[in-house]
């Protein structure tokens, strides 16, 4: 009897190895795509790949990042691109992501376009300048009870080339059986210092990526990232600054407001960073300098929570009112944003009730 | 009942993933639809409509949310706390998109919490999911109708 069920199990196993392997010769072969041509941009770059993979795989191939937070697997949305040809039909997997006006605009899921024959692509121009970088960690510093600073040393390439507010995806390293993951952290260090990376990450309670950052990765480690990503940055105008960010929101902005002293770009500019209690608060003392060293830049810390017999003699309340309070007319001004989807959805209300128009908000949403 | 492949594969995307470090399941062993039935015949037991909880739920969700990181009550002997976080999160659930990472914290006056995200609330509202026992995020049906007062 045990005989017989070996023989039958050992049968299948078999019949389900042979018909593996047709599968594989299958896609080898019978559906050998050959080489298939990618043009990016109406030309501005024409890649030869291979055909039968992702195009996002493909293109990252390449040396061309297309953001990604699921690894392909067309559950994040991330890899958003317009694919003007020959991209086949949208796949049920890629189809809920889209919108009506996407799917009219040809906007696909780079990892659910499959290279079968000869494409043409559209991406931001400033991907083309993202690159997978090695870095080594020289240090990891506490800055609050639930926020670190990494400060990174570029090992290859050995320098990056971003503009104040873009971000990078950070790769965290397995660890108890926990998969590798990109997330995306702003960049909170000066471009000119562009042998150097440095970020500032709040602890999210179970978090993936950030219970790696704080109890797993080491100084002197080795660290993977790919960037610079996004459009948050400092526009071309003269009009005077109203910046709202708090906890590691401050990230983008400790990076605009230097650049822009190393740049010698003197607009006014008002930084409101909110906190609960004063265990919130860092970088104070580096504010502080700056306003002395830039009369143009004032620095306004605002605890919405510190008891009120703390000693605390600085703003107290919701950081949108203290915003409100000191600009009561916010029509000449523009806004840089960064924080909670809650944070900056108050404070885009609170700037256009007091006369902003909403095209001169900018920010950078956690989301 | 037999497990379909798509029973298999909606399970398989509701424990630990790329997105959530622990899943969605706990340490919960009954099958996805066990857990929504038992959980619906609780909230019949009590009286209380899923759709009356969730509206709740959304509300002390929404007055946390606008509290941007501060306690809020929202009633007496419960208070909230919302916390950001970077991102977004897939549902698991095919099709139901992306939400808004960062959770809301509501902790009674005995120190008993419930822990509410953008996405469980959408799983409720679509799926009658509540989570399965020994997530962080499960909504305990009767529990959070006693913290809500709706009992």
């Amino acid at each position: 009897m045990l005989v017989s069920i070996l023989i039958s199990v050992g049968f299948l196993l078999a019949c389900g190895l042979v018909l593996a392997g047709l599968l594989v010769l299958a896609e080898k072969k019978i559906l050998n795509y050959g080489t298939c041509h990618v043009d990016v941009n109406a030309g501005r770059k024409v890649l030869d790949v291979e055909g039968g993979s992702s195009l996002l795989s493909s293109l990252a191939e390449q040396n061309i990042f297309i953001p990604s937070a699921c690894g392909g697997r067309g559950s994040c949305a991330y890899c958003k691109l317009k694919v003007q040809e020959g991209g086949g039909m949208v796949g049920p997997v890629e189809e809920p992501y889209l919108s009506p006006e996407e799917r009219q605009d040809h906007v696909r899921l780079a990892c659910q376009v499959k290279v079968r024959r000869d494409l043409k692509i559209e991406i931001p121009d400033e991907l083309f300048s993202v690159s997978r970088f090695r870095a080594k960690l020289l240090h990891k510093k506490p800055l609050t009870h639930d926020i670190v600073e990494l400060r990174l040393q570029l090992l290859e390439p050995d320098s990056i080339s971003f503009e104040a507010g873009q971000y990078v995806q950070l790769e965290s390293a397995e660890y108890k059986g926990r998969e590798s993951v990109m997330r995306g952290y702003s960049i909170s260090s000066v471009p000119s210092d562009n042998q150097h990376l440095e970020l500032i990450i709040r602890r999210v309670p179970d978090g993936i990526c950030t219970t790696w950052v704080f109890d797993h990765l080491k100084e002197g480690a080795e660290v993977l990232f790919s960037g610079p990503y996004g459009f948050f940055h400092l526009s071309d105008t003269q009009a005077p600054i109203i910046c709202i960010a708090g906890g590691s929101g401050m990230a983008p902005i400790w990076a605009i407001v230097r650049d822009m002293k190393e740049k010698g770009i003197a607009r006014p500019t008002t930084y409101f960073f909110g906190a609960l209690t004063q265990r919130d608060l860092f970088f104070l003392d580096e504010f502080r300098k700056l306003e002395q060293e830039c009369p143009w830049f004032k620095f306004v810390p605002a605890l919405s929570k510190e008891p009120a017999d703390s000693g605390w003699t600085g703003e107290r309340g919701l950081i949108t009112d203290v915003v409100s309070r000191h600009f009561p007319d916010t029509s000449k001004h523009e806004a840089y944003l960064c924080g909670s989807p809650g944070m900056i959805d108050a404070s885009v209300a609170v700037l256009t009730k007091n006369g902003m128009p909403e095209a001169n908000v900018f920010y950078d949403k956690f989301a | 009942m037999k497990e379909t492949p798509d029973d298999k594969a909606l399970e398989d995307r509701l424990g630990a993933s790329k997105f959530s470090g622990e899943g969605f399941l706990g340490t919960d062993h009954r099958p996805v639809d066990e857990i929504v039935a038992a959980d619906l015949h609780e909230l019949a037991q009590l009286g209380v409509a899923q759709e009356t909880l969730l509206a709740a739920l959304r509300d002390a969700f929404e007055k946390a949310r606008a509290a941007l990181g501060g306690e809020v009550e929202i009633r007496p002997g419960l208070k909230a706390v919302a916390h950001e976080s970077m991102g977004r999160i897939p549902s698991p659930f095919r099709g139901d998109g992306v939400f808004e990472k960062g959770d809301v914290v509501l902790t009674a006056a005995d120190g008993e919490q419930i822990v509410l995200t953008a996405l469980g609330l959408a799983m409720i509202e679509k799926h009658s999911f509540f989570q399965g026992r020994g997530s962080r995020y499960r909504v305990e049906p009767a529990r959070a109708a006693r913290l809500l007062d709706l009992v």
